[in-house]
């Protein structure tokens, strides 16, 4: 079109523009989530009648069961996530590319939400601050979509003396159980925290790629719908590992999950590609990696993880979908797949999904000590050591999964053997949590607090982890309450505690507003003593032979399942009070400064709230992070009883 | 002078000065001396013996329903009892540290940064080498411990033991156990085939389970036996165990198989050698056998 050669002024440079067409952002004007609602549910609609005229009558499934109620929902389900994607815009810059027509500055500055206000949390916004903002409530509604189902399986499990729920319902709600909460569970840290502050810290502008920035969000959105429409068509029933193929008797419901699962890591590929990318290469100027903090090391590691991880789980659903829809048999031991195909694939998922849960979490609580202790990190290379070694060893561990599956007794020794390697590198991180702790002075702030919970619940999460990964222990406690209690030790008691006290650190930067601490602290600990009593007395129950997943059992079991039941009431009580918190100090609570905690790292040298762009002059970072402390007093002291000897020397010691 | 020691730095053609390190006993004793380092220690042995009711605790809670009843279940107990024992001084000592953070080192609250008064440690060579090689030497003690248990256990169940450490007279019980969606069955296959829902051995009788199932996986647990595999279609996996306790004990299916999972459970009779002959008998087994 013009000739003219435009220019934009970016932070003083005059940039050359390609020609600008129309107003800036284009047709992303006009899309918005409304737009993408409409979009999803039309192609939905519109797939599901499609396919329901298209498929012959008298189809059934390999397991004799009619075939259309699977064709018309995995139909609908992928017109939800296309037209859903493409309502919300989420195709039009590659389709721009096509048309040949270049993105200018203004473009940009508009796809980024500037001048949108509140309307730009609700569009295919890049500016990662929008995007951590917009994880943040979708993690709060997955969390909270998982907690009340954890609270009606307690229930079930309560009354004893009744079934509350029909058996087929009960396990559906384990299943979505499950998988919603591990789905929650990875972007607690990952989403929020590593999207709006990872960027800041490092001194980056933005993420290496806004646009799939937005997309790894926008898919997860997609995603989560798939996953809560499975109950209404039958639900998972087969807990959330799904294993063959008892999922491929299962209703139509298990293909939501299946769904959820391939446009969940679609989600996470892209997002871990793009924070791997922007802290190799947008670090700031002078950011070396020994002046790197610790909670982009923690970021860095989950995202390497999910990376290779995730595709071993989405071709696992793939493969379970294909053996579905199309009759194949990669799954099916009678017509000659495996099972153990399945657990594999599932586990080279599943385990290092574990760490992708607990580094960033812990990651984040090495990040707040330093500050709350006013103290240097005790041993950063321990640190970094811890979390090299945790992803060395995540991937060769998956099979302790399957001890007692018969799949191959001979290598049980060496999976024996590398998980419990793995306490090595994990109890690292511990010696740097405690080491921070040692001598230091507390300022007592809600979100410091969070690393007692989390250190209280890593050492019997840890401890009882041993037991699990002996063969000969896992023999008796395998697949009963005892695991359970295990893990929800590990990802709820120091995953999810730490992830709070991570949000409490971040929350007046994310928000703009101080959070209500005295309820916050209220809600915390009131979850920490359900927790211990909710999963305390699960311990015991598995300990006496309960197993996992059932809905009645022995009277054996009634009382440590009562007790459980009125825990797990409690961490309800507990985490809705830390909801509330958070919810009214969103939209009441006073402004916050820009630095309230006195922090000396990057993001917190950042006005509040933070501008588009973050930075008008790129910083450049001179030190090591963590510059808190003061002197060693007992340096002087020893100098003052034994003399002149070397004073560094002694100091070192303390 | 001033509490501050400024010593000359030292010219280059100066001669090294002696050093006057003082001798590591001393340092041991010197940071003892502490207040705070006493404090950790003796909260590190109080936890420590809080905890230590727990080695016996996990044990009756495991033995609620008459196990162990063979061998494997002791083994496992054993296992038990010793990883207990040796996590509760790290235990203790990690909540010793969180415990003497709270009370023990000082604390501020207030909305007001305060000034920094806590000592710049940022590394302690000591400290991180004692940490590795206590740590290590347990997941070396761990590792040991598990693999020789685990080669045991093995050779408890598939019948690898010497022969002169074979018990008594009889030959192998063999049992094959199938499980459907949701009923166990077990067919003894030296008793013509006989089958039954309940799950009959004879107390120290080797037995050898051949175990499968119909549709979906299933996992066969011998509670108190300590017995636990899974049970797949299309493959037969192979456990086996040698009950020593007489008793009625619990099958119970550990692996989520459908709707009826929860009653997926079975019960285990443990007779008398000619008890179990004689039920064998009234089953229509055994005649040839």
């Amino acid at each position: 079109m013009s000739t003219a050669t435009a220019t934009a002024n970016v932070f003083g440079s005059e940039v050359p523009q390609p020609a600008q067409h129309g107003q800036p952002g284009g047709i992303m004007r006009r899309l918005n989530f409304v737009t993408g609602l409409i979009g999803g549910l039309a192609l939905a609609t519109i797939a599901g009648v499609v396919t329901n005229i298209l498929t012959p009558s008298g189809a059934s499934t390999a397991t004799f069961a009619p075939a259309a109620p699977d064709y018309v929902y995995l139909a609908v389900l992928l017109g939800w996530v296309i037209g859903f994607m493409a309502g919300m815009g989420a195709f039009v810059g590659p389709i721009r590319w096509l048309l040949g027509r270049d993105i200018t500055h203004a473009d940009a500055e508009y796809l980024a939400g500037k001048d949108l206000g509140w309307k730009r949390y609700w569009k295919f916004t890049t500016d990662h601050k929008v995007v951590g903002v917009q994880y943040l409530i979708m993690v709060m509604i997955i969390l909270g979509f998982g907690g009340l189902l954890a609270m009606l399986i307690r229930t079930e499990l309560g009354v004893t003396w009744a079934e509350v729920f029909s058996p087929s319902f009960y396990n559906s709600i384990i299943g979505t159980h499950g998988i919603a909460m591990i789905i929650g569970m990875i972007i607690v840290v990952m989403g929020p925290i590593a999207n709006f502050i990872v960027p800041i810290m490092i001194g980056a502008r933005d993420m290496a790629f806004p646009r799939l920035n937005a997309l790894s969000l926008w898919l997860l959105v997609a995603a989560t719908p798939c996953l809560i429409s499975s109950l209404f068509q039958g639900g998972v029933q087969d807990g959330w590992s799904v294993y063959q193929p008892l999922a491929s008797q299962g209703p139509p419901g298990m293909l939501g999950y299946q769904m959820t699962i391939i446009v969940f890591a679609f989600s996470t590929g892209v997002a871990s590609v793009n924070l791997m990318v922007t802290t190799l290469t947008m670090r700031a100027k002078g950011m070396t990696w020994s002046r790197t903090p610790i909670l982009v090391y923690g970021v860095f590691a989950a995202a390497l993880m999910g990376l290779y991880a995730f595709p071993f789980y989405q071709y696992s659903q793939i493969l379970a979908m294909s053996d579905r829809i199309f009759n194949t048999s990669f799954f099916d031991p009678l017509e000659g797949g495996s099972v153990w195909l399945y657990e594999n694939l599932f586990w080279l998922l599943g385990h290092p999904e574990v760490y992708v849960i607990i580094i960033p979490s812990a990651a984040v609580l090495m990040e707040i000590l330093p500050v709350f202790y006013r103290k240097p990190l005790f041993s950063f290379n321990f640190a970094v050591a811890g979390i090299v070694g945790v992803v060395a060893l995540s991937g060769l561990v998956w099979a302790h999964h399957m001890y007692m599956t018969g799949w191959a007794p001979a290598v049980n020794y060496p999976f024996m053997l590398s998980t419990e390697m793995i306490s090595i590198p994990v109890g690292f991180l511990v010696l740097v949590a405690i080491g921070t702790m040692w001598r230091g002075v507390v300022w007592t702030r809600l979100p410091v607090m969070a690393i007692y919970a989390v250190i209280f619940n890593k050492m019997i999460g840890g401890v009882t982890g041993i037991y699990l990964s002996d063969v000969p222990v896992d023999q008796y406690m395998h697949g009963s309450m005892f695991v359970v209690a295990h893990f929800h030790y590990m990802l709820m008691g120091a995953g999810l505690f730490g992830a709070m006290g991570g949000v409490a650190f971040y929350f007046s930067k994310m928000t703009g507003r101080m959070l209500d601490e005295r309820a916050g602290s209220i809600g915390l600990w009131t979850a920490f003593v359900g927790f211990q009593i909710t999963f305390g007395s699960m311990f015991v129950a598995g300990l006496q032979g309960q197993p996992r997943r059932v809905l009645q059992f022995d009277s054996l079991f009634n009382i440590s399942n009562w007790i459980s039941t009125i825990g797990a009431y409690i961490i309800g009580i507990g985490m809705l009070i830390f909801l509330g918190a958070i919810i009214s100090s969103w939209m009441y609570g006073e402004k916050a400064t820009s630095n309230p905690f006195g922090s000396k790292s990057l993001e917190w040298q950042t006005p509040t709230p933070v501008p588009l762009e973050n930075f008008a002059v790129l910083p450049v970072v001179t030190e090591k992070p963590y510059d808190y402390g003061v002197p060693d007093p007992y340096q002087k002291e020893l100098a003052a009883v034994d003399g002149d000897f070397d004073t560094q020397k002694v100091g070192s010691q303390s | 002078m001033t509490t501050t020691d400024i010593r000359p730095s030292g010219q280059p053609d100066e001669p090294e000065a002696p050093t006057n390190r003082p001798p590591s006993m001393h340092r041991v004793k010197m940071w003892l001396r502490r207040p705070y380092a006493r404090g950790i220690l003796v909260l590190t042995v109080v936890i420590g013996f809080l905890l230590l009711p727990l080695c016996w605790l996990l044990l009756a809670a495991m033995n609620q329903t008459g196990a162990p009843a063979s061998p494997i279940m002791r083994d496992i107990e054993q296992t038990v009892f010793v990883f207990t024992l040796i996590s509760i001084p790290i235990t203790a000592f990690v909540f010793a540290v969180l415990v003497y953070s709270l009370l023990g080192w000082k604390h501020i609250s207030g909305d007001e940064v305060p000034a920094d008064q806590s000592p710049a440690i940022r590394s302690n060579t000591i400290g991180v080498v004692m940490w590795t090689a206590v740590s290590s030497l347990l997941a070396f003690f761990l590792v040991v411990w598990g693999l020789v248990e685990l080669a045991q256990i093995t050779a408890n169940s598939y019948g690898t033991i010497p022969a002169d450490e074979q018990p008594g007279d009889s030959q192998a019980l063999i049992v094959n156990v199938t499980g459907q969606q949701w009923v166990w069955t077990f067919e003894y296959p030296q008793y013509d085939g006989i089958t039954s829902e309940t799950l009959y051995l004879a107390k120290d009788r080797p037995v050898y389970f051949n175990v499968t199932s119909k549709d979906v996986i299933h996992n066969f647990w011998a509670v108190e036996l300590g017995v636990k595999i899974d049970a797949n279609p299309g493959a037969i996996t192979q456990t086996g165990v040698t009950p020593d306790k007489l008793g009625n004990f619990n099958v119970r299916c550990a692996e989520l198989c459908g709707m009826h999972h929860a009653y997926m459970e079975t019960g285990i009779q443990v007779l008398e050698k000619k008890d179990f002959n004689s039920w064998a008998r009234e089953m229509g087994g055994g005649k040839t056998a």
